[in-house]
Formats: C-alpha cells, structure tokens, sequence
C-alpha cells in the first residue's frame, strides 16, 4: 500500500523532473553542452506565471504560454549572445560560461524581485486535492504530471515526425554529415535552445502551482535533472524520460522502505544521496548511462 | 612585451589596490559593527533586521518624542558625552569563514568598539571566536543555538532565549493543554496528546532543535513516535509528509526556515493531513511571509515566537516603537525583528554604563547590566546575563495564527498563559 | 636532487615572467608590513588558499583536461581529519594534517578507480555526485557533529603546535610557505613525466594508449596528487577559521569556486590558478564587502562576477593567462 502510493507520488513528480532534464538532454545532444543555467530558466518561468497570475489573475494553469514564451525567448537570447561565443572554446570554458550566465540570472532576478518567496494561492486547482480510492493526490501535482507529458509527447512528435525535428535528430547524430545534407547547423543550434528553454519554462510554470519561487531556487532543480540527463544518457530523449520517472520513483519509494525496515538511519534525509548513489554506480557498470548512444 | 608587464602588474595592483585604507570617521561615534546576511538566501530577513537595527540607532541618536523609553531622550549616550552610535553593517552571506573575515575587518580596520549580530548560528560560531581572541564584547541579538552560550567565552552574551527555552515553553504549552490552564480549553486527557512527532531541517540549528525536543519529551513525558532530519530547502516534501503522518501524531512539531515551512504546510495539506497540534519553531513560521504567502491554510498554527504584534496591547513601549517601525517600512515588527532592536538597545545601556569605550570597561559593564522589564519591547522580565553570558531574564512566546470573521488572519499570544490574547483553537481545525 | 633543481628552475619561462615572479615573491614577503588593514590581510590568505586548491586542481582539470567538479569533499577530508583529531584526542596540527593529506589520498584511490571509467560529462556528473554523497554522509552523522559541525577549543596562548595564533601575520606566512611549496612542486610536476604523460592524454586519448600509456592510472594518479593538494588547504582551513561544518567545506559551490578560479586563470599553466585567484578573491571579497552593506544593491556584486566569468569564458577560453599570451603575440 504505502509502496503503491509512493510509486505514483514518485511517477508524478518524476515526470516533471524528466520534463525539466529534457531541455538539458536535448541541448547536449546538438551541441555538446551542459547548461548550469538551465535551473535559472526553470526559475524564470516560475516568476512568469506568478506575476501572470498575481497582475493579470490569470489562473496559472492558463498562464503557461507565457513562460514558455519567455523560456523559448531566453533560449535564444543566450544562444545569440553568449553560447555562439563559448562554443570556439574547450568544454570548460563553456561549462563555466554557462555558469556565469547563471549567477547572473540568480541575481537579477534577487535585484528585480528580491530574496522573498512567493507561492500562488489562486487558481483552479491550488490547494485541492482528491482522493482516487485510497490514494490522496494534490490537484496541482496531477496536472503537472499530466501536462509534463502532453508536452513531452508534443516534444516528442516534433522530434521524431517532423522534417525539422529529424534535421535537428540528424545535427545531433552527426554534425558534419548532417552540414553536408544541407542543415544549417547554427540554425539548428538555435532550435535546439528554443526548445530546451521553452520546455524548461512551462516545467517552471508547473512547479510554481505547488512550489514557491525565489531567485535560488534553479539550483535544487538542476542538480536532479543533471543526474536525470546523465543516468538517461546525455542526449538521449527517451533516456531522460525514463531516468526522470526513476529518479522520482527512487527518491519517494527509498524513505517508505526505511519506514517499512523500521530504520531511522535510512530516512528521507537520505533520498538525494541515494539518487547521486544510484547514478554513480549505474554509470560506472554502464558509462553511457542508461540509453546512451554518444561518449 | 610591454603588455605584457602591464597585464602582470596589475593582477599585482590589483592586489595592493587593498592597500588603500578606509576612511576615518568623524569623532564622537562610537562603531558597532553588525554582522547579518544581507545577500543570498536569507537577504530577506537579513534587510528587516538591518532597518529594526538602525531604526533602534535613530530612536537613541536623536530625541524621539512618544516613546516611553528613558533612551528615546538621550540623543546620543549620555555617560559619553553625547557620542552617537554608529551601525556599521556587514554582509556575511550565511557563510562563517566570511563572517569571520569580516569580523576581522571590523574589529582591525573599522576599530568598532563591539560586534553585534549574526543572525545564523554557525556564522555567530566563528564570528564570536574572532571577538574573543581580540577581546573585544560581542552582543548577540537573535542566535539561539544552546551551544553558543555553553562555551566559556568572556567576551559573548545573548540577549535573546534559546532553543532549549522555547522548546520548554512547548511542552509547558502541552502540559497546560491537559491540565487545563489554556484560555478557552477544557482540560485534555494526556492520552490524547501523547504521541509527538517532529521534522527538523538538518543544519546547525535544526538538528539542535531535534535533540532538544527529544530531551523534553523525555522530561515531561510525552513519547517522540517519530523524528525527521530533513535537508533544508528541499525541492520536495511529500515523502517527509508521509512519514511523519503514517504514525498518526497527536501534535506535529517543526523547525524550518521559510521556504520548507511553506511547502510543508502546503504539501500537508495537500494530503488533508489531520492532527491536534501543530506547532513551528519560530525561524520559518513566524515571519511576515509565512501568512502572507499561506493565508487561510494556517489557521491554527502554532509558532514560538519572542514578539508578536498583539504585545502592544499589553506593553505601550511595544506599541510605540511598532508604530515607528511600521510606519517607516509598512510591517510589524516579528520576533527577528525586535529582537535587533533589543540588541542595539543592550548596546546603548552597555556603554552608557560603562561610560568609556575600553574592552574591559563594556566587559563588566555587560556583566552587571540589568534593564528594566519595562524599557523593552519584549514582554521579558528584563536584560541581566548570567556567567556565561546568557540572558536569563528572556522567555518565548507562543503564538496561534487564527482567523478572524472578517478572513483576516491575526496571530494571536496563547503562552505564557497570562498573556493570552485570544482563546485556544483545539484541536488543530486541517484543511479542508 | 635532480627534482628539487627541476622544481626550483624556471629558466623555461621569459625573463619578464621571472622577473614579476621575484617581484612578486617580494611583494608577498614584505605585504603584512605595509601597513594594510586587516581585511586585505584575510583576502591575502584567502588569494593564497584559493591559487593552493586551484594549483592541485590543476594536475587533473588542467593539465590532464577532465572537467573535474568534487574538489570540495576533499576539503572537507582535510579540515575534518584536523579538527576531529584535535577535538578527540588533542593531535597536534602538524601530525593530524599529513594523516589528513593521506586519508585523502586513500580516499581518492578508492574513489577514482571507479571514476576513472567515465569520460567527458558523465565524469563531470559523477565528481559532483561523489561529492555531494560525502557531504550528506557528514552531515547525518552524529559522530563527527553532523550538521552542528564542529569547533576547535581556542587557545588562551599562541600555540604554534596547533597553530593557534591571534594575529593573522602568522597565519598568513604559513600559507604563504604552503602556497611555495605549491608552486615549486608544480613547477617540476609541469616537467615530470605524469605532466607529459597527462597533456599527452589530454590532447588525445587514443594516440596515447597506442604509446603505452595506461591512461586510467595516469589519470588517478593526478586525481590523487590535486586531492592532497586540496587536503592540505582544507587542514589549514580548519585551524584558520576555528570552525568547520559540511554546509562551508564541503559545499558544491566550493568545488565549483575552484574549478573556476584555476579555469578562468588559465588552465594548463602554471601561473593560471594563482592568476585567477588574484583576481576572482578579492572581487568577490571586496565587492561583497562594499556593496553588501547597502540598500537597494543587493546582487549587484554578484552581477558584476558573473559578467566578468561569462566574458573571459566567451572571449579568451585560455583564461586571463590566455589574454595575457595573446598580448604577448602582438607585441611581439
């Protein structure tokens, strides 16, 4: 019983957790980069719809579209005007490029919104919550789970069924191949940020419906979706969807397995650790992660 | 070749650009230095303390008419001709070796005469260790890890209570619960408030609070069915949630800064948690945001607390120095916040006594200090530290967020029980 | 001997490089006598520490090329290693550090044998991980003061054996010796063969092991050399600041703090990290400590960081040092 419950309390959370990876995965898969900025779009989108919500009165859920417009719209700004700059330069250079763009983004938004948190407390669905048989789920939860996938499966479809997206799979695949067929790739490389910063806005626009926004708040999110990107295998699509989920099932399910064994020393204190664990020691056996095809 | 010499030097001048010392301040100002997080995660508390802080500095510099406190009339410390207090402020980031390095700036380079501050114990830990090794009063306004106290130190005092107080005013709390001394509460057999179950977020202070709490239980006799040490600023509390409610507590105790209080408030009920008691060790659960940010969902939420607004019913000086504060920043002072303008007062009384800025002098002075009950803001019985340093004359409060007819949300004084501004809300109405 | 003359002969580098390296070894030896305050005193010792963690780092992020971001759990290996001893059992400074440097040596044997799998990014991930599994060891675990950290006892008196002094001049020339020791040891470790072996692995990987190389050991061994290096500042750390706790030496932000100073310095040289810590400290010292204290600026210290980091990052990967040998070019 109390496994079942946190096997679908972990699905739910874990779906957004892979929403919030596939941005990262999708970026590394075309260009090779890892985005420590990413959290910062994430928290971005959070303030998008809170101040949608909290000005307009728009309920949050009808107030996505704006922070995946300015998720697509930070995606480009720092493609343009940063990542093109970083890319003549070693992977480090870019890593810590990606992380200056970070702090920066942490603190403009600590200078224009300040330090405080703010949650949502209107809408359709803040606050409720419903009991499916035993189970009890947080309105807002579920339709964050459900809509992570809808825009996974959007992602999803356009990736693997459109003329672009395959031209984007086929940049990702092979560089040169893909430039001699004709693909620009600096176009592609833009795509490919667009998309990632768009699906890392409406990601933040779920989360703000259950969780608060402040300036600091990227860095718990990313440090996930890092392990999510990596254990699914960086670049892989289906291998973020499924190392979300995981990550998710395993941060929920470990505590309930403490409670059951009757051990104090196996509590939820240790649900990260056992993430970073789990990551380590899948990717030691299998160094390409779980669905990998580049190393 | 020329450029390069050039690049190489000025890394070096960049170095000895340090050399440039600060400015000397104008004479008659006595310094003290204050240490709070002003940037990061905590600025938002740190910035509310800063304004308590200098707005205490402004009351004691300038005659300030309306306010029953002797200080108000001073304009400027009376025993030293007059010298004014000047704050000068540090942001330590809630990192201790900043806090310490800029203790060391303080005390060398400003030359203050005492440190105030630091709000975060750990970063208090190495900033008092800097004040004793240089021998220089360190007066503490709002850390209350025990530890701080405990350690021997002759140049460290604390105005403000400790965890262990306030936890013990918890379970006097309970206790009063099932004896019946609780306004608007008929007495409550024990067996119906037995079973105790509490999160701590795992830093320096929380895991202080955890043994703390555990200590009492033992005392008063109620049993822990459940403790949680939980990574503070955690994306997700769900599971945390579970296992504190799959014992079914008669009373859920926390301690946690604002972020995990408000998601854990909100995640409980997102699980229609139901339990009699619940109670928030201060930090988290008693500032300004808390209600703001959470609204009719904490009706009948308990917090710790060393001032709440509705002590200016009971102490005029409260209300006086409120009304000043509110109407210069638009809020009430909270218990983080008077207690700044508890310690900037200590100061103002420690030098008065001691009538010359010398180490020794401010030293004994602290030693021997007693302020009057009724020259604070706090409703304590006064400011007289004990040989370690402590503040014995402090004491909590607890206060129950209720909400009133209008949907207003007012948090109201149910301990000590004398002060009770409003009946009892028991058990714990949930969520519905 | 043959290593000590390498490691003391700078001959390779440019009379103008020699030259600022006197002056500046000059310049570090008479600094605590100018008459400056206090606070650039502790931004001095705080520049030395910082070019020691971003020397070691070196070895491995620089000169072998692997993005390596778990520094910080080494830190706190060392500023552990010290301050328990000397709480327990009273150990003296000057044992408990090299007890430390070894259990770090240890530790990092048993941990980069698996690591050393990993390739590229996966790598990267895996550093951050191992880090942050230690850290939330340490701060469950009641023995050794779990979150609450622990405090060293302060001396009434001068102790040179626990290296407890009042003044911060004393403190300053033991870090400065460190900082020499460092810089020597780099000097001939640029030179030795694990330095060759690792550019070798560096530049590429596959023409190395058709050499024979064994690149995993290479690379451990590396690992192992920036881990004592790391150990070592992380002793000092905790007889300097007298108290230590998971959250300030074991942070993800340390690691990330290291990594960035050598890296935007200059990776791959000698004199990068020390660059990029002359630098990067004081920014963020004295930024921090005049803008902190004002209204209405909060972050703009850290506005400033970032875009200093994002425009060295994007303009001259090589680091400041980078800039410095393009300048060199022209000139030339």
């Amino acid at each position: 019983m109390l496994v079942i419950d946190a096997l679908l309390q972990g699905i739910l959370i874990g779906l957004l957790f892979a929403l919030v990876a596939l941005g990262l995965t999708i970026i590394f898969g075309v260009m090779d980069i890892v985005n420590f900025a990413h959290g910062e779009f994430l928290m971005l989108g959070m303030y998008a719809v809170y101040w949608t919500n909290y000005f307009l009165n728009i309920d949050p859920l009808l107030a996505l579209p704006v922070s995946a417009a300015l998720g697509v719209l930070l995606g480009l700004a720092s493609y343009y005007w940063l990542i093109r700059y970083l890319l003549r330069g070693p992977a480090i250079a870019q890593l810590f490029g990606t992380f200056g763009l970070m702090l920066f983004l942490q603190y403009l938004a600590m200078f224009l919104f300040s330090a405080d948190y703010r949650m949502i407390d209107k809408g359709v669905l803040v606050g409720k919550s419903y009991s499916i048989g035993p189970f009890i789920f947080d309105g807002t939860k579920l339709a964050a789970g459900f809509l992570s996938l809808i825009s996974f499966a959007v992602v999803y479809y356009f990736l693997y069924k459109t003329k672009t997206g395959k031209a984007l799979q086929a940049t990702a695949i092979n560089k040169e191949a893909a430039t001699y067929m004709g693909i620009k790739t600096d176009k592609m490389n833009a795509l490919a940020w667009a998309i990632g910063g768009g699906t890392v806005g409406i990601a933040g626009g779920l989360l703000v419906n259950f969780y608060y926004a402040y300036p600091m708040v990227g860095i718990l999110f990313v440090m996930i979706a890092f392990a999510c990107v990596a254990l699914g295998g960086f670049g892989s699509i289906k291998g973020v969807f499924f190392a979300g989920l995981l990550v998710g099932i395993i941060m929920m399910i470990f505590p309930v397995f403490g409670q059951i064994i009757g051990s104090d020393f196996l509590g939820p204190h240790f649900k990260f650790t056992i993430v970073y664990l789990a990551y380590f020691i899948i990717v030691v056996v299998r160094p390409q992660g779980l669905f990998g095809w580049k190393n | 070749m020329r450029s390069l010499k050039f690049m190489l030097f000025i890394c070096v001048l960049f170095l000895s650009l340090t050399i440039i010392s600060p400015p000397v301040y104008a004479q008659k100002e006595i310094k003290i230095g204050v240490l709070y997080p002003l940037s990061g995660a905590l600025a938002t508390i740190g910035r509310d303390l800063q304004r308590a802080a200098e707005l205490t500095a402004d009351i004691i510099n300038n005659k300030t008419p309306g306010v029953d406190i002797p200080m108000a009339q001073w304009g400027g410390i009376p025993n030293l001709g007059g010298a004014k207090i000047k704050l000068i402020f540090a942001d330590h980031r809630g990192e201790p070796d900043r806090g310490a390095d800029l203790a060391k700036r303080l005390i060398l380079d400003d030359k203050v005469v005492g440190l105030m501050g630091a709000y975060n114990s750990a970063v208090t830990k190495t900033v008092s260790a800097v004040a004793e090794r240089y021998g220089i009063p360190m007066i503490n306004d709002s850390s209350t890890s025990p530890d701080l106290t405990e350690r021997g130190f002759k140049w460290f005092w604390r105005t403000t209570p400790h965890d262990n107080y306030f936890n013990r005013d918890l379970f006097e709390l309970l206790k009063g619960l099932t004896e019946g001394k609780v306004k608007g509460v008929k007495a409550i057999p024990k067996a119906q408030l037995q079973n105790l179950a509490y999160a701590c977020e795992n830093t320096e202070w929380g895991s202080g609070v955890a043994k703390s709490i555990e200590a009492y239980a033992k005392e008063y006799g109620f049993t822990i069915k459940k403790g949680i040490l939980y990574n503070a600023n955690s994306p997700d509390l769900t599971s945390e949630a579970k296992a504190l409610l799959s014992v079914n507590p008669d009373a859920m105790l926390f301690a946690s800064y604002l972020s995990d209080s408000l998601l854990m408030i909100r995640t409980l009920k997102g699980m229609k948690a139901q339990t009699k008691f619940l109670w928030g060790q201060n930090a988290g659960f008693e500032m300004a945001d808390f209600a703001k940010q959470l609204g009719g969902d904490i009706n009948g939420v308990l917090t710790r607390t060393v001032f709440i607004d509705k002590i200016t019913k009971v102490k005029k000086v409260a209300g006086q120095v409120n009304a000043l504060y509110k109407k210069k920043y638009g809020d009430d002072l909270t218990g983080a916040t008077a207690r700044s303008v508890v310690g900037v007062q200590t100061w103002a009384y420690v030098l008065n006594k001691a009538g010359s800025t010398d180490p020794k002098a401010i030293q004994k002075a602290c030693n021997e200090i007693n302020i009057p009950a009724h020259e604070l803001v706090m409703p304590w019985e006064g400011v007289k530290f004990d040989a370690k340093g402590q503040n014995i004359l402090g004491r909590g409060l607890i206060g129950q967020y209720q909400k009133k007819p209008d949907g207003s949300i007012s948090l109201e004084i149910v301990y000590p029980f004398e002060l009770a501004t409003a009946n009892f809300i028991y058990p714990f109405p949930g969520w519905k | 001997m043959e290593k000590l003359k390498d490691a003391l002969d700078f001959s390779d580098f440019s009379k103008t490089e020699r030259v600022c390296f006197y002056i500046f070894t000059v310049f570090l030896l008479v600094f605590p006598w100018l008459g400056v305050g206090s606070f650039v005193k502790t931004v001095m010792i705080q520049f030395m520490l910082f070019s020691l963690f971003g020397m070691g780092w070196n070895t491995i992020g620089g000169y072998g090329g692997q993005v390596e971001l778990g520094k910080a759990q080494y830190v706190g290996i060392g500023a552990y290693t010290v301050a328990l001893m000397m709480v327990w059992w009273k150990v003296p400074f000057w044992i408990s550090m090299p007890i430390g440097v070894l259990i770090a040596l240890g530790y990092s044997f048993i941990i980069g044998y698996p690591l050393f799998r990993l390739k590229g990014h996966y790598f990267a991930i895996a550093t951050i991980c191992t880090s942050l599994v230690l850290k939330d060891i340490f701060d469950n675990w009641n023995l050794v003061g779990a979150a609450k950290g622990i405090e060293l006892p302060i001396h009434e008196h001068p102790d040179f054996l626990y290296m407890q002094f009042k003044s911060d001049t004393y403190y300053y020339y033991f870090i400065m010796g460190l900082f020499y020791i460092a810089i020597f040891y780099m000097n001939w470790f640029r030179k030795s063969k694990l330095g060759y072996q690792l550019r070798m692995i560096k530049d590429d990987e596959d023409a190395a092991e058709s050499l024979g190389i064994d690149i995993r050991w290479c690379k451990i061994k590396a690992y192992s050399i920036a881990s004592a290096f790391v150990a070592v500042g992380g002793g000092f750390m905790a007889v300097y600041n007298l108290y230590i706790d998971p959250a300030s030496v074991m942070e993800l932000s340390l690691s990330i703090k290291i990594a960035l100073m050598a890296m935007l310095g200059g990776a791959a040289s000698l004199w990068g990290p020390i660059i990029g810590a002359a630098f990067l400290v004081p920014l963020d010292r004295f930024l921090g400590s005049w803008l902190g204290g004002h209204k209405g600026l909060t972050g703009i210290d850290f506005m400033i960081y970032a875009m200093l980091i994002m425009i060295v990052s994007a303009y001259q990967p090589k680091g400041i040092w980078g800039i410095i040998e393009q300048f060199r070019k022209r000139g030339r």
